[in-house]
């Protein structure tokens, strides 16, 4: 089977040859640029400085020696611009606070503040007001909460809806472009067209925006899901529209090359129990995540993702009746979370995107043994009949030792019985 | 006379303007702040934290009912210090060294307030000296220390260092929460308390402080 195919058959619940590996095809699912470094290093490729493409979490860019080195199955398609609203063009030298020399956009312009840390600009405008900020000694930008004071009387929709505008064709070029660019790459291409996350609270203060406007403060956000439920269903049902619109002109121009398509990132579950109850989650995200789905399955033969952290048990049922096909990252880590439990109860109408491996103990800070066992344990269950795809639980972060990110690849490779890199 | 169960009600449906309102109304007619604070407040967040526990609350509702009891608590605060009442206990809260992420701090912080502690919000990215200094100077007796993020969890055992380097920890209880954090991970650290939640870090803050 070649990547695409092995990637389909996963995501159509049949088994593949092998299990089917992803790293760097979302923002969910990549690599911090120090760990990308690190496996560069590793495996002797080239030395050159790696790209950030995605500045917010710092993510590195997967070029394609490392691809071939890890063995990875997914080639993923971005927006043209990232968080901070810059297109990834033009790419320069900077040194991150730990000191390793990495290349960003042209427009990823920063400042130090008094206290050490590093603030970063919307579209790279210094005379705006930043919108991120890197701690001192960190490792990557947390959006700084720019809220304007709200009159109650005065809250308008199409405040909270600057972002969400119908798709430039400059913007439909790019996608068209970087789509039809993969297209002798062997590999499934996972897609991130933006527009369709329905209150990310990522997103919400708007990084990309030099003077959000509406609730951008993330508290005053999810105080609004409840306080003021009508207000945000009219900004959904608004920006469900607009992406309904964009979709039908996207999948104009890039068809079916697109196998899937990272539709929201909006997350609820917390650590050991959920941002909102089933109930308001029928209520206020269900109608629209279903219309989404149901345009894409109806027009596309793309399938849909959804990522959701934490402990989303509770919402599984209605992630699958609202019409998503691929759920991601899967923390088991979090409550009512177990592979086994989530395998058997809905693996045969939901593929499991992640779920590979703890990002929050074992592979940051336990043993490579460790690292193994816990991977062949996770693949013994989620690989059973396909419908899985081989990722950590979210991103991998930085201080990652590269002999625990090795032990995950050839764990992964002992188990899909091919050679280890050992 | 104001109908002071308003004030209990405005708290757990988390209207501030009641809130508010009412207290304002009750101090005018000189009801005494330590019994709204006893007999209202702290029973209303004691309310809203069994409310989250048993998943009838989530954040959205822990947030509104946090900011209509800090509205109200604004209020009383100075009224409660010229009156010389004593807190429950004092706390020093803030999310640790090189982590920014402050929600679940902001409400462990509100919930600790409703529950009458006296709260030092020292807010987000807080260098363990500051901790040092708030047990030292402020007089806190709780430190509690949050973190999101697993490359920050390591300040926490930093900080708690700090405390011993500065020869105040046996002064101070220490009670650690966030995401990532486990109680053995507090254990590891040697801190005397975790926490999973806001709610029942209440809970462990009064235990602590009466330990």
């Amino acid at each position: 089977m070649t990547s695409k195919e092995r990637v389909a058959a996963a995501l159509d619940h049949k088994q593949p040859d092998l299990v089917p590996v992803d790293f760097g095809s979302t923002a969910v699912t990549g690599i911090h640029v120090s760990c990308v470094a690190a496996l560069r290093d590793y495996f002797g490729l080239e030395k050159r400085p790696v790209k950030v493409h995605e500045p917010y979490q710092m993510l590195g860019w997967m070029d394609e020696d490392l691809k071939r080195a890890l063995g990875l199955d997914v080639d993923g398609v971005f927006p043209p611009r990232t968080m901070f609203g810059f297109p990834t063009i033009d790419w320069k030298p900077w040194r991150t606070p730990q000191g390793l020399e990495v290349l960003v956009p042209g427009n990823f312009n920063t400042r130090v503040d008094a206290k050490g840390d590093t603030l970063i600009y919307p579209e790279g405008d210094l005379s705006a007001r930043p919108a991120g900020r890197m701690p001192k000694d960190g490792f990557f930008f947390d959006t700084i909460i720019r809220q304007e004071p709200i009159d109650e009387d005065k809250l308008d929709p199409e405040d909270n809806l600057e972002e969400f505008g119908l798709i430039s064709d400059a913007d439909l070029a790019h996608f068209k472009m970087a789509v039809e660019s993969l297209a002798g790459s062997g590999r499934a291409v996972m897609a991130t067209f933006g527009g369709t996350a329905f209150g990310d609270i990522a997103l919400v203060p708007g990084p990309f925006l030099k003077s959000p406007r509406g609730i951008r403060d993330v508290a005053e956000w999810y105080m609004s899901t409840a306080s003021r439920r009508d207000f945000v269903h009219r900004i959904f049902e608004r920006q469900c529209e607009i992406g309904l619109a964009n979709l039908a002109r996207i999948h104009a121009a890039v068809g079916n090359a697109v196998d899937a398509v990272f539709l929201c990132g909006t997350d609820f579950g917390t650590q050991m129990s959920a941002f909102c109850s089933v109930a308001t989650f029928r209520d206020l995200y269900f109608p629209y995540y279903r219309r989404i789905n149901q345009w894409i399955h109806r027009n596309t033969a793309w399938k849909c993702f959804k990522h959701s952290c934490g402990s989303v048990e509770r919402f599984i049922p209605s992630f699958i009746e609202a019409g998503f096909d691929i759920l991601n990252p899967v923390q088991c880590s979090a409550a009512g979370m177990a592979a086994e439990h989530l395998k058997t109860a809905y693996g045969d109408r939901l593929a499991f995107w992640g779920g590979g491996v703890d990002t929050q103990k074992a592979l940051p800070f336990g043993t490579p043994a460790e690292v193994r066992a816990q991977v062949l344990d996770r693949l013994s269950i989620f690989a059973r009949g396909g419908g899985f795809i081989f990722n950590s639980i979210h991103n991998i972060q930085a201080g990652t030792p590269a002999g625990n990110m090795v032990a995950m690849f050839d764990a992964v490779r002992e188990f899909n019985g091919v050679a280890t890199h050992a | 006379m104001p109908e002071l169960w308003k004030l209990h009600d405005a708290i757990l449906n988390g209207d501030a303007k009641t809130a508010v309102a009412v207290t304002t109304e009750a101090l005018a007619e000189n009801v005494s702040p330590l019994e709204l604070v006893q007999k209202y407040m702290v029973p209303a967040m004691d309310l809203v934290g069994q409310r989250f526990e048993c998943e009838e609350y989530f954040v959205p509702e822990l947030l509104l009912a946090a900011r209509a009891m800090k509205g109200s608590l604004a209020l009383i605060r100075p009224l409660l210090v010229a009156s010389g009442a004593e807190p429950v206990g004092r706390v020093a809260i803030g999310t640790v060294k090189g982590d920014l992420h402050d929600i679940g701090k902001n409400l462990v912080s509100a919930m600790l307030e409703g529950g009458g502690f006296d709260v030092i919000d020292l807010g987000a990215d807080v260098a363990p000296e500051k901790f040092v200094n708030a047990v030292k100077e402020r007089g806190a007796k709780i430190v509690a220390l949050s973190a999101l993020l697993t490359v920050t969890m390591g300040s926490m055992k930093t900080t708690i260092q700090a405390l011993k380097d500065a020869g105040v920890r046996e002064e101070v209880k220490v009670m650690v929460g966030g995401a990532p954090v486990t109680e053995q991970f507090a254990q590891e650290i040697g801190a005397d308390g975790y926490s999973e939640n806001a709610s029942s870090a209440v809970a462990l803050a009064r235990r602590l402080a009466a330990s």
